[in-house]
């Protein structure tokens, strides 16, 4: 009874909070609160299609052998991980019902979920996730830089899988988070080889109906799964739609019930003012920004990219590319990073000290440079805004404009002075941060060695504190923001938006949506 | 693209002869071109987007790439600026003024290029005939003709690099075949008559005829192409800069304006228009003009 009370009293009074933060005309989040006040939270219905727009195909629905966001969007409902990262960015259990570390870091004793099965049938256990750790190490799967720490696979008994590392390697379990931790059917992959990405079989609140290249994948609802009571919806449609403008369209008509991460920022304000419409905008894990070449003129000298630094009004960047949807960045790690400190603080844009820099360098009379960028139209106004900030202080920048696999392909190769690259970000900063920095590291485009930075880096992703980890990390970035062998723009948020009869949502910062616990009214 | 029309042949009799009656028919034909109102008009459009190029920094009232100003972006046309302002809250009409020299400068390298490139091949092989000419230059201008020139523009551009004056080099090339065509029927036309034989007869070089006999009277029909092929320049150059090929993205080239616009239409749709109009009237000016030569050189 007084729970009750209770409940109505709280949603009286966020009720009214709602009405008072309406009234001064805040935007935030209002959302679905409304019809919560009448009704408590509402209890979950169930049935119904979930109609996803997915800004690119999902090009291989295999965990084993992805290598594109896209695909990740669609493993979220297919498979389920050994952990996954909750809203707070902690690594929650999952198929993994809890596990043990030993002291040293280097065991990792997992006991798993009983009586889950695979959509096929077959029975989740030990050998499965041994089969799974196997298949991911194998040469020939792009997990296997991932998981290039484990040595040893062993199965204790029917539901305990015991996993030994070869060093301590504190992104381990965040790694499970992910595609290396997602379990897929021995049976499946035995009977299917190849073809395994056209019907992946998983253990997931969904299971695989049909795929219609570039145009949509079609999953069904999983009616054994194994958390009691989910998934609510029927099935859910995953609608291919590459221009994110045509996106809002459909949200709009109604075709769309939910966008992926890309919703076009323009659109933003417009769907705000939409009471239909619930916008999600939040802080992400990725970097965006430019790698300088130090191996040769102009970016060996160190001065000239402390002074491309400070010339970087960042905020205005944030304004008029991302209307916002932005935080400004000067570091790998964004704001929801455990290791995120002051160095993410960019210093104040200053033509005076940029000119003070250039003359310490040698460089009194500026510089000139070449600045290579993919074609869309976000990075061509970043490109002219970047220009026109530099030319204050006598720096030249030569803007190319060239195809994403032609830019990827140059900056690998180390054919450019400036390359605009960014990164989509992991939950452990390790993974933001070591392969940039560490000499010969394998995105350490920038040609960039420092004996310091590597024994910090290594340190780092062997340390199990985390604040001990945070305290290497911040001796990094005090190096790193003054050698500047890559030059951060911003932290881009990632903006989902969702019809209001879409509830039971949650935002995780990897963008990506979880289906097991959405519902529809 | 143009047949090859009946020519002049009368004033090829000698030239100094001929003084006089030249004089005569220049007159002659100036007459019938100002006759003629749309090409008048199709002349005046083509002398303003001339004179504004030449003196754009005098007409401008804004830096063309540095005048971004971030707290008046995508204002609509009033106040300040006549025309609004853009993405970056640069002057969209000085934009609209500096990139009437970036047209000017397409149509005229891509032209030139193609002038010089074909019409002494289409003179050559014209006048000498035989297999050369049929079966291997010929059969080429048919196979770089099959193609789209933007397409081929495209693919060279591609190629060769982006950049303003790679994409006018590929556009330049595409207009190649038309030239070797167009020349070739004038002399074959031309190189039997009876002045080239009596300049053959009295001994003159091959060189020389083609040159001072043939040359000139093939010209009529190119000037006309090149008037025509000035306007598919300019559109040319707009295409490649719309699909990233073209002029450097900060330069003002109207086809980088409308690609541009074209992520606002939404916000602000009038920043599309203007590049729009820009490109509408200068390929309106530049046919009408040739359209007019062409009436001017071989009346029906």
């Amino acid at each position: 009874m007084s729970k009750r009370i209770k409940v109505l009293l709280v949603a009286a009074m966020v009720g009214l909070a709602m009405l008072f933060a309406a009234a001064c005309g805040g935007g935030g989040d209002v959302g679905d609160t409304p019809d919560g006040a009448e009704d408590g939270d509402g209890s979950p219905q169930y049935g119904g299609t979930l109609n996803v727009a997915l800004s690119s195909d999902a090009p291989r629905l295999d965990p084993g052998l992805s290598s594109s966001v896209y695909d990740r969007y669609v493993f979220q409902s297919i498979f389920d991980k050994l952990a996954d990262i909750d809203e707070n960015g902690e690594v929650v259990p999952v198929l993994a019902k809890n596990w043990d570390v030993s002291d040293d870091g280097l065991t990792y004793t997992f006991h798993l979920q009983e009586g889950v099965k695979f959509h096929d049938g077959t029975d989740f256990n030990a050998e499965a996730v041994k089969f799974n750790f196997d298949r991911n190490t194998d040469p020939a799967s792009p997990r296997r830089g991932e998981l290039a720490a484990v040595k040893e696979v062993t199965v204790v008994d029917e539901y305990t899988v015991e996993v030994v590392l070869s060093e301590p390697f504190a992104p381990f379990l965040s790694i499970l988070t992910d595609r290396a931790g997602m379990m897929v059917s021995p049976t499946a992959v035995e009977e299917l080889g190849e073809d395994f990405a056209n019907s992946p079989v998983g253990t997931g609140p969904f299971k695989f109906e049909s795929l219609m290249k570039g145009n949509n994948i079609t999953l069904v609802k999983n009616e054994d799964y194994w958390q009691d009571g989910l998934p609510y919806l029927d099935s859910i449609v995953f609608k291919i739609i590459t221009d994110t403008n045509v996106t809002a369209t459909n949200l709009k008509s109604g075709q769309v019930d939910i966008s992926d991460w890309r919703f076009p920022t323009k659109e933003i304000a417009n769907f705000e003012n939409d009471d239909n419409f619930v916008i999600v905008n939040e802080a992400s894990q990725n970097y965006n920004g430019f790698y300088l070449n130090i191996s040769k003129p102009p970016f060996d000298n160190k001065h000239a990219r402390q002074a491309l630094d400070v010339l970087m009004d960042r905020e205005a960047l944030v304004d008029l590319v991302k209307d916002g949807a932005a935080t400004v960045a000067h570091s790998y790690f964004s704001p929801g990073c455990f290791a995120h400190g002051d160095s993410d603080i960019p210093p104040e844009p200053s033509v005076e000290k940029a000119k003070e820099i250039l003359a310490e360098g040698g460089l009194e009379d500026g510089f000139t440079f070449t600045y290579k960028t993919a074609a869309t139209p976000e990075q061509q106004q970043i490109a002219e805004m970047l220009q026109s900030m530099f030319k204050e202080a006598g720096i030249t920048m030569n803007i190319e404009q060239i195809e994403f696999g032609t830019l990827l392909d140059q900056t690998i190769k180390g054919e450019f002075e400036a390359a605009a690259l960014g990164w989509s970000g992991r939950p452990d900063p390790d993974q933001n941060i070591f392969d940039d920095v560490f000499t010969d590291g394998s995105m350490n485009y920038s040609r960039f060695s420092h004996p310091e930075i590597d024994e910090l880096v290594t340190a780092a992703r062997k340390e199990l504190d985390q604040d001990k980890r945070k305290a290497l990390y911040d001796d990094a970035m005090e190096i790193l923001v003054d050698e500047l062998p890559y030059i951060f723009t911003y932290h881009e948020n990632n903006v989902i938006c969702h019809s209001k009869n879409v509830h039971g949502f949650t935002y995780i910062s990897d963008g990506l949506i979880r289906t097991a616990e959405i519902w529809k009214d | 693209m143009s047949t090859p029309t009946p020519n002049l042949n009368a004033a090829a009799i000698a030239p100094q002869e001929m003084a006089f009656q030249r004089e005569s028919q220049w007159r002659m034909m100036l007459g019938r071109f100002t006759s003629n109102k749309l090409a008048v008009l199709g002349g005046i459009i083509v002398l303003i987007l001339v004179l504004t190029a030449v003196f754009a920094p005098y007409i401008a009232p804004y830096d063309p790439i540095y005048s971004q100003d971030y707290g008046n972006v995508l204002q609509p046309p009033g106040g300040n600026h006549i025309l609004g302002t853009d993405n970056l809250g640069r002057d969209t009409f000085s934009r609209i003024v500096f990139g009437a020299r970036l047209s000017i400068q397409a149509a005229l390298i891509s032209v030139g290029l193609a002038v010089v490139v074909g019409v002494p091949i289409g003179l050559i092989t014209g006048y000498v005939g035989g297999f050369w000419d049929e079966w291997v230059v010929m059969r080429v201008v048919d196979a770089l003709q099959a193609f789209p020139s933007l397409i081929l523009a495209l693919a060279m551009a591609a190629a060769l690099g982006g950049g303003f004056y790679n994409a006018m080099i590929a556009i330049g090339v595409g207009f190649i075949p038309s030239f070797i065509r167009i020349t070739r029927a004038q002399v074959m036309a031309v190189r039997n008559l009876e002045y080239v034989q009596a300049a053959r007869a009295i001994g003159s070089s091959d060189l020389r005829i083609m040159f001072l006999h043939v040359l000139p009277n093939t010209l009529g029909p190119v000037i006309v192409q090149v008037t025509l092929s000035m306007a598919s320049a300019v559109i040319a150059e707009a295409g490649l800069s719309y699909l990233g090929l073209g002029a450097s993205p900060e330069q003002p080239s109207w086809g980088g304006m409308l690609h541009v616009a074209q992520g606002y239409l939404n916000v602000e749709p009038l920043m599309a228009v203007w590049p729009g109009l820009a490109i509408f009237f200068v390929v309106l000016g530049f046919n009408l003009f040739g359209d007019g030569i062409r009436e001017m050189l071989s009346p029906q």
